[in-house]
């Protein structure tokens, strides 16, 4: 799992980089781009000890607009939404932001969602919760249903339909 | 002073970490907490920020305007809905724009965003709200001469410009907490901040569960009694993913791993079964608690 190098001699795709600039000014709006390459979000970032995420590159790479190459990678997959980087960085930079961008832009062209990201989704469209009920086991082997602990029925949208509607509607507006 | 609260459960806890909400709804209201069910709230949008942050917003604006409908604060005990909950309630109120597009949707379901609506965390409610004197009082049975380490959950402290429940850090109230209980922790271990890797168990389990491993591998030489954690997803990775994370470090794990409310349950003179922790896949009977 490996991008580009940072001399490679790609073409920038402004069109996408204005996007990304859209989206994050419009959803983040207290977030700034003024990164100059210190790599403390890298230092601290919880994907980069174990999957060799490297927030600051990406970075480098979104100013020089390859984002294609970043699009098109797993790397941007591994982030764990930590926020570390979000937190530490002096400029007020946010790469988990980039990258929740730049995620949201593969699954919009058409990119293969990875894991278990579209039975989440299909799951709250069809009834609500990333998940349904599901049975537990005691430590000493016994099944459990939640009707058996006592507790209530679960709270969900009174309207289905109109829910999913919402939801659909939602799903394919540009940001 | 009774105060109410709509119970906001998010999917994890009540589709799965049932520990976690039995032990909510039998200790909060001995500290005058009055949780309410609400109809109507659904996925907070979380877990789909990866694919559409658009429908993550959508979704959080919708579970506050269920709770404005019925005029309630909202309770969230999982970090990642507070988070969701938190940024939406922010971003609204900064971008009446896009305020203006949600509730034109939102209307479909008869719903309006407002920003009326406050949101806390168990972390939060016990420490800021209730405040460390009342639960004092309540404890009859002190969790002394045991040793904790907490986990706050990434998205539990950050970021923190959107204000979150404790320090980013150096989060120290559920260590406030735990003292009152008359258990013993410590301020700061080497992995305290520490993720606990949950969201890549959507697609990545394998170093998800390496990163649950590391921290309890650490936690396990520290030598703490055990693990107190308040969010699902890290609960679900600590407890009852241990065997298998313990697998990815090459240690047998045997870490007991506590929700912070069934430890406040355990202190208040709760009997152990009707705080859910006969759910709990860690060993936590290694240790004798609750039983003197």
């Amino acid at each position: 799992m490996s991008i580009v190098d940072l001399t490679s001699m790609g073409e920038p795709q402004s069109e996408q980089r204005n996007e990304i600039n859209q989206r994050l000014s419009k959803l983040k709006d207290e977030i700034s781009d003024y990164c100059f390459q210190c790599a403390k979000c890298t230092s601290g970032c919880e994907a980069h000890k174990l999957l060799e995420l490297e927030p600051h590159k990406m970075l480098a790479l979104l100013k020089r607009g390859l984002i294609d190459e970043m699009i098109n990678s797993d790397v941007i997959w591994t982030c764990m939404s930590c926020f570390k980087c979000r937190e530490r960085c002096p400029q007020k930079v946010a790469p988990v932001e980039v990258l929740f961008a730049l995620k949201n832009m593969a699954v919009a062209s058409g990119k293969q969602i990875p894991g278990k990201y579209t039975a989440i989704l299909q799951s709250v469209l069809s009834i609500g919760a990333t998940q349904g009920i599901q049975e537990v086991t005691t430590r000493d082997n016994k099944t459990k249903r939640r009707s058996d602990l006592g507790l209530p029925n679960i709270s969900k949208p009174s309207d289905l339909a109109k829910f999913q509607a919402g939801l659909m509607k939602i799903a394919v507006e540009k940001v | 002073m009774k105060k109410k609260y709509a119970l906001y459960p998010g999917c994890m806890m009540p589709t799965e970490q049932y520990a976690y909400e039995i032990s909510i709804r039998e200790s909060l209201p001995i500290l005058g907490i009055e949780l309410v069910d609400v109809e109507g709230f659904s996925c907070c949008g979380e877990p789909l920020k990866s694919v559409n942050q658009l429908m993550t917003l959508y979704l959080s604006a919708r579970n506050l305007a269920v709770a404005e409908k019925n005029k309630l604060d909202i309770f969230a005990p999982c970090a990642m809905c507070h988070l969701a909950l938190s940024e939406c309630k922010n971003l609204l109120g900064n971008s009446p724009e896009m305020k203006e597009r949600i509730n034109n949707l939102l209307s479909s379901e008869d719903l309006i965003y407002e920003g009326s609506t406050y949101i806390v965390n168990t972390v939060d409610l016990l420490h800021d709200h209730i405040g460390l004197e009342t639960i004092k009082q309540h404890v009859k049975k002190p969790l002394t001469g045991f040793k904790f380490a907490t986990h706050y959950g990434c998205h539990l402290i950050r970021p923190s410009e959107i204000g979150r429940p404790d320090n980013s850090e150096n989060p120290q109230k559920m260590e406030e907490i735990l003292k009152t209980l008359g258990a013993e922790t410590t301020d700061y271990y080497p992995e305290k901040l520490d993720c606990c890797g949950g969201i890549l168990q959507i697609n990545l389990p394998e170093s998800a569960l390496t990163k649950t491993g590391q921290k309890l591998k650490a936690i396990q030489e520290y030598g703490f009694n055990g693990l107190v954690d308040v969010c699902p997803w890290c609960h679900r990775m600590y407890d009852a993913r241990q065997t298998k994370a313990g697998e990815t470090v090459a240690t047998k794990l045997e870490v007991p791993v506590f929700y912070l409310t069934q430890l406040l349950g355990l202190a208040f003179g709760i009997k152990k079964e009707k705080l859910g922790l006969d759910l709990n896949l860690s060993p936590v009977d290694k240790i004798k608690l609750g039983e003197a």
